[in-house]
């Protein structure tokens, strides 16, 4: 490993790990951890080993072998290797590692955040804060017991910053604890902290309709609602719409109908457009024009949209 | 948008002392303020949040109906008592905004709405309203929007707002609250010229909240009408809008409201135009005469000019269709 | 096996765009991401004489405030001299070209943080007096080095002695108005470095190449040592064809506060950082015979560029081969204005001077006194006469008979103010629509996985045009395969190289490329021993595709035609377009369904082009004053009546190995021409200057 230039890597030898076996969005966000540490990950377990980039697929490479790292069969190991092939960090631990991986790319991410970078090198100094973040992930995870179920936090806990409350967003059936300031919008708390970027924003200025979502029922459009008002209302984003596999009838009827063409603002158009067909509201061509005239689609795909309704409403 | 300290009050007495503290402002919808707090337009450092408010229920009598300030403007455009008995205000509404934006936009917010001048808007350009004494950029600028009547040298920002048109054609009544006590005002009332001091745009005072809105039964309001000239089919601000309203009775008008929106400084009451209605007959030919007369006193600029014609014009085709004649 | 290419398959990306789960750019997730906010001027010109960033720099939760002070030294200016490559606003110097021009760049933890520091950096200028006005700065136009697809002077024949004898003569200036192309998802990018020299944008973008390229070159660091990714575009129509300054802007902020940082401009920011369409001003000469048959034909052209940069909008390109005319002149002049520079916009050219020909056609069907039908039919160019070739394919007399019987055009009254419903003026109108069918060279990679399906990939574009779907298509058909078996994956330059998807152009580059390595591979598993392919090893074959070499005998266009009915209230003027019935002929259509879904979008885009968009610039300053969505009026749902578009098989074997010759733009062209020529139908006005609004009709 002569790579001199590039990102540092973090090797996990974790028992029982396979991307089979991996939780449902446990990938993703070990994929936006590594972005934010500009790592990548190498696991090893007894079903294999696999090199894991931000933006590529698995790849399974030879394996490292847990006796060239002195790791014991009934142990899990991370290390954590420079971009000049030194390894600067290393832990074993007979507990299993693979719950706590992605907690602990979280962790050693915060870490770096919390460093002062002023007289490292950048390599150095990003090696330093992810050892330091993987130190704390794996002895903290070591004296508790993690629950797999357990919905992992998406924020970690820190002090509040001057003006910040705390609030509890009800989104898609789902409780969500937060931490923010009055002015954060609700687009921005779903799309930046709650990671449900299927909201868009288009202008920001309540004028093109690409960030609508149901409060309470209603159709509103979530740039000009502050996070902290919605607190304690129902919240049914475009994630929330479809029943598990079940897709809404008007997502079905966009597919059928080709309502979309780049997709940007289907996303509203769909939650407005369920709006008007809850509320009786989409009565003919005309009536439906109307109704969907606060949302706006510059590819221009209005009549397959006008259709796809239309098709719903039946 | 500026940091603020937030507080979401649970009844009115709290709510009044909040918005009588300095830096305090009201949040209803939102649909104004955080917009023109995103631009750094309005920089509050309190934000009062309204929506505990047990103020949205809609009132039916005989004789009047009462609204409360927070309710929204879809519920009240969908009311059927408020589409029967004073339909333009149901029709001003729905001509307004997007669906979305009448969900959330209550009638106290609608009440207080801030103009849509793009200089206001834009922080780098010089506004008296926005920032006092710093100058007028529409004047001399690209005015296409903006007010042919109301307006001064210091500001010609156009209202923007459908609904306040329909509620001063039917004469509604602002009621208003503060801690030192309870008042009522005419709508007519509420909004101000720009003057010399176009940062001024109500009469409302520091610490007082509107509660809600009264319409009171008159033989005019029913039989009345919204027509909006916008340059796409939905979605637009006016660029001349008319509410109407008429008494008519043995083919007579005996009395007859009409306001404009997207030309005046504040909604506009043409008693001109109702003074050329008031006792002549019906007719097509009273209707488009008397809308001739409107604006007389008009101040255009050369992007704006065409308003005056074209108010002239929505107000004949809205008495027409009020009227019922063909 | 029944060939999927052809039939209307529901978009493969559908359920992902339906369920909000298509990732776009800003919606990647990066941990803990920093925020970046692009502070901009508030003049038009001049120079920035201090900027004080104390009070934002103390801000809480700031990173960093970058400035022309402090910023590290990058190359802004210079580029490669390729079409979609802009001179940048990089930090690099104090000077101020056009109004709202970056001047900082603010980094924070948060996203409201950073746009508050933004607010609170006060700059002190000396501003100098700006011209944004092409009418004012006539005097000073000047001919350009060059354009992008020809030469901006042509003439054929001797225009001055065929016009003087003419019986019939239409002399008039049309003008279109600056627009912006406002994509519903503005631009964004998040930078991310791995030491100090690897980069990986994800960037929203037309051309992820052309970003890597771009920004190696600012950054003096080799191209592949960046990788670009962005696997779904939020619409671009030009806008995105272009590496602009905020995604350098973005990379130079990573850098500084070694952190991974997202930068989304705002929708005010897309006014100036982004291009243009400029205005134009075209004057335009049409002399015939009795008959109506054209004698000679002038289309002069003026358009805006900015005082630092070239762009040329190149209005009178098709006049050069859309009618048979022995006698014609084109030319094209640029004005530089304190503006930015413009750049390609949906149909660039194309659509701003169809408007302008395809007017005056009109109202020389007027001056001689026959259909207008007719007298494109007349003067039906059967041959390119600039070009001196055989059109590849024409099937233009096909659309106009279709569209016109569909439309009931025999039904129209010609004279003007002669049809009304109620309180309505009604009028027919119609256009010929036109672009141009190019190609380039591209790659493309398939692969055969272990699992029996198969992985295609390109380093090519989807902005809803649909490639993800015609590219499955594409290949599945190449393999033998049905669709289902067949991924195909883009948006990342880890993929072979294809070009920017702009010109109509991707399905007829890298379809062929697509078609040509799965081709490849099928003949590689063929030749497979049955031990081999019992190993389970995946099996690649790449291929590039060139240019078709036929193509340079013909001359590859596509066209169409037309036909609006508009309602326009006699009393208040306002317009409505009641219904469009077009007809287009542009080769193979690979997929029915996208296809109409893409032209009908080209024609609202043209609606709006027609009746609404219209970006104003303050004279006094230069800024924008139409800056958001609610002054810069698009269509809405409410707008866009029934749209019926009626493709017109043709069969091309000259034009690419796939018969394709794009439809991406060629539903802008036309269509406004065809709603002005109805509003002159119902209101006996001719307007030759959009938008066409309700004051152009009050008087």
């Amino acid at each position: 490993m002569q790579n001199v230039s590039g990102p540092c890597r973090v090797m996990a030898f974790a028992r029982g790990w396979s991307p089979e076996r991996a939780a449902p969005g446990e990938l993703a966000r070990i994929r936006a951890h590594l972005r934010g540490l500009a790592a990548e990950l190498v696991f090893e377990s007894e079903h294999g080993t696999w090199l894991c980039r931000p933006d590529d697929e698995l790849v399974a490479i030879a394996p490292l072998g847990r006796a060239r790292f002195r790791v014991a069969d009934d142990e899990d190991a991370v290390f954590v290797v420079d971009p000049a092939g030194a390894v600067r960090f290393a832990h074993c631990q007979h507990a299993p590692i693979r719950d706590t991986l992605a907690a602990a790319l979280e962790q050693a991410t915060d870490v770096m955040l919390a460093q002062a970078p002023l007289h490292f090198t950048r390599r150095a100094w990003l090696t330093t804060c992810v050892v330091s973040g993987f130190a704390l992930a794996v002895l903290s995870a070591c004296k508790q017991k993690v629950d797999p179920s357990d919905p992992p936090p998406l924020e970690a806990a820190r002090p509040p910053l001057p003006q910040e409350l705390d609030i509890v967003l009800d989104v898609n059936g789902t409780k969500h604890p937060l931490r923010v300031e009055p002015r954060v919008s609700l687009l921005d708390a779903l799309r930046e902290r709650l990671q449900l970027t299927g909201t868009k924003k288009g202008c920001d200025a309540g004028q093109c309709g690409a960030c609508t979502v149901h409060v309470a029922g209603k159709r509103v459009l979530s740039c000009l609602t502050l996070a902290v008002s919605v607190q304690g209302k129902p919240i049914t984003t475009i994630e929330g719409l479809a029943r598990g596999e079940q897709l809404h009838p008007l997502q079905l009827a966009f597919i059928e109908h080709d309502g979309m063409q780049c997709g940007f603002c289907t996303s509203g158009q769909i939650m407005s457009g369920a709006a008007i067909l809850s509320e009786g509201r989409a009565t003919d061509d005309a009536a439906i024009r109307e109704q969907m005239s606060g949302n706006i689609c510059r590819c221009g795909a209005y009549p397959n949209i006008l259709a796809a309704i239309k098709a719903a409403r039946s | 948008m500026n940091p603020f300290s937030y507080t979401r009050p649970v009844d009115e007495a709290e709510a009044l002392r909040a918005l009588a503290e300095p830096g305090a402002v009201a949040l209803a919808g939102g649909t104004t303020l955080v917009d023109l707090m995103r631009l750094e337009v309005m920089r509050p450092s309190r934000v009062v949040d309204l929506g505990g408010l047990p103020l949205d229920k809609i009132d039916v009598s005989s004789g009047s109906i009462t609204i409360g300030a927070l309710a929204s403007n879809t519920a009240v455009a969908d009311h059927p008592e408020i589409k029967a008995r004073f339909p333009v205000l149901a029709e001003a509404i729905d001509a307004g905004a997007s669906g979305q934006i009448r969900n959330m936009a209550s009638i106290g917010g609608n009440l207080m709405m801030r103009t849509r001048c793009s200089y206001f808007r834009d922080t780098a350009s010089p506004c008296n309203k926005r920032t006092p004494g710093s100058g007028c950029s529409a004047q001399d600028g690209y005015a296409r929007m903006h007010a042919v009547v109301g307006g001064s040298k210091d500001c010609i920002a156009a209202h923007p707002s459908d609904m306040c048109v329909a509620l001063l054609a039917l004469d509604a009544i602002v009621h208003v609250k503060s801690a030192r006590g309870e008042r009522a005002l005419p709508i007519g009332e509420l909004h101000t010229l720009p003057g010399n001091q176009p940062n001024i745009e109500t009469t409302l005072q520091a610490g007082e909240l509107i509660t809600g809105i009264e319409l009171r039964d008159a033989p005019f309001a029913k039989r009345s009408r919204y027509v909006k000239a916008r340059d796409r089919a939905s979605f637009a601000f006016a660029l001349a809008s008319a509410a109407v309203a008429l008494d008519i009775a043995g083919g007579t008008i005996r009395d007859a409201r009409v306001a404009l929106g997207g030309v005046g400084t504040k909604p506009w009451r043409e008693h001109a135009v109702e003074a050329a209605l008031h006792d002549k007959p019906a007719s097509k030919a009273t209707f488009a005469a008397a809308a001739k007369v409107a604006l007389a006193d008009a101040d255009p600029r050369a992007d704006n000019a065409f308003k005056i014609e074209l108010a002239r014009r929505v107000i004949a085709r809205a008495l027409v269709l009020a009227g019922g004649v063909s | 096996m029944k060939p999927s290419v052809g039939t209307p398959i529901d978009r493969v990306d559908a359920k992902q765009k339906v369920t909000g789960t298509a990732t776009y750019a800003a919606d990647t997730p990066v941990t803990r991401v920093a925020h970046a906010v692009i502070a901009t001027s508030a003049i038009g010109k001049g120079t920035i004489r201090a900027l004080d960033i104390d009070a934002a720099r103390a801000a809480p939760g700031v990173l960093a405030v970058i400035t022309h002070a402090n910023a590290p030294k990058i190359a802004a200016g210079k580029h490669g001299g390729a079409p979609n490559e802009r001179v940048l606003q990089l930090l690099q110097e104090a000077q101020v070209h056009y109004a709202d021009q970056p001047i900082a760049v603010v980094v924070a933890e948060t996203l409201e943080r950073a746009q508050h520091a933004a607010a609170l950096i006060v700059p002190r200028y000396a501003a100098r007096p700006v011209m944004v006005a092409l009418e004012q700065g006539l005097n000073e136009a000047y001919k350009p080095n060059g354009m992008v697809h020809g030469e901006p002077d042509t003439t054929r024949g001797n225009f001055d002695t065929a016009v003087a004898d003419a019986p019939h003569k239409l002399d008039a200036t049309y003008t279109t108005p600056n627009e912006n192309h406002n994509p519903m998802e503005p631009h964004a990018t998040i930078a991310v470095w791995q030491g100090s020299d690897r980069l990986t944008l994800y960037d929203a973008t037309q051309g992820i190449f052309g970003v890597r390229q771009r920004i190696a070159e600012v950054f003096g660091i080799p191209k592949d040592h960046v990788r670009v990714i962005d696997q779904f575009v939020g619409g671009g129509f030009g806008c995105k064809g272009t590496p602009w300054s905020h995604v350098g802007l973005c990379a130079l902020a990573a850098k500084v506060v070694n952190r991974p940082v997202k930068l989304a401009i705002t929708r005010q920011q897309m006014f100036s950082l982004v291009g243009h369409r400029p205005h134009t001003m075209q004057h335009v000469v049409l002399a015939a015979d009795a008959h109506g048959k054209l004698v000679a034909t002038k289309h002069a052209v003026i358009s805006e560029t900015s005082s630092f940069d070239e762009f040329v909008e190149p209005s009178a390109l098709q006049t050069r081969m859309l009618y048979a005319c022995p006698n014609l002149v084109t030319s094209h002049r640029l004005v530089r204005v304190d503006a930015p520079t413009p750049t390609f916009m949906r149909a660039p050219g194309e659509s701003s001077g169809t408007f302008a020909i395809e007017s005056a056609m009109d109202e020389l069907a007027y001056i001689v006194g026959i259909d207008p039908i007719e007298l494109r039919l007349r003067n039906y160019a059967e041959v390119d006469e600039q070009d001196q070739k055989p059109f590849s394919s024409k099937s233009l007399r096909q659309c106009y008979a279709q569209a016109a019987a569909k439309f009931g055009w025999a039904k129209r009254n010609p004279k003007p103010r002669s049809m009304r419903d109620g309180h309505e003026l009604v009028g027919y109108g119609m256009a010929g629509a036109t672009y141009p069918a190019n190609q380039w060279p591209a790659g493309a990679r398939a692969t055969y996985r272990p699992d029996g399906t198969y992985l295609v990939q390109a380093g090519t574009q989807d902005l809803g045009t649909g490639t993800y779907t015609i590219m499955t298509q594409v290949a599945a058909d190449a393999l033998g395969v049905p669709v289902d078996k067949v991924t195909f994956e883009l948006g990342d330059t880890a993929f072979p190289e294809a070009p920017v998807s702009g010109g109509s152009t991707t399905a007829s580059t890298v379809g062929p490329a697509v078609k040509d390595a799965c081709t490849m591979l099928k003949a590689k598993l063929a030749a497979m021993t049955p031990a081999d392919r019992a190993a389970g090893q995946p099996v690649t074959a790449e291929a590039r595709s060139e240019v078709s070499p036929d193509r340079q005998k013909y001359a590859l266009h596509s066209f169409g035609a037309d036909f609006v009915e508009v309602r326009v209230d006699e009393d208040l003027g306002s317009i409505r377009v009641a219904r469009v019935v077009a007809a287009f002929a542009a080769g193979k259509i690979l997929n029915p369904k996208t296809a109409n879904n893409q032209l009908v979008g080209g024609i609202v885009f043209g609606i709006g082009m027609a009746l609404e968009e219209n970006t104003v610039r303050d004279r006094r300053t230069g800024r924008v004053v139409t800056r958001d969505l609610a002054d810069y009026h698009v269509p809405v749902h409410a707008d866009v009546p029934a749209i019926d578009v009626i493709q017109i098989a043709e069969d091309d074997p000259h034009v690419n190995s796939l018969g394709t010759k794009g439809i991406g733009e060629i539903g802008v062209t036309g269509v406004t021409a065809a709603i002005a020529n109805a509003v002159y139908h119902a209101t006996g006005k001719r307007v030759r200057e959009l938008p066409i609004t309700l004051d152009k009709l009050l008087a």
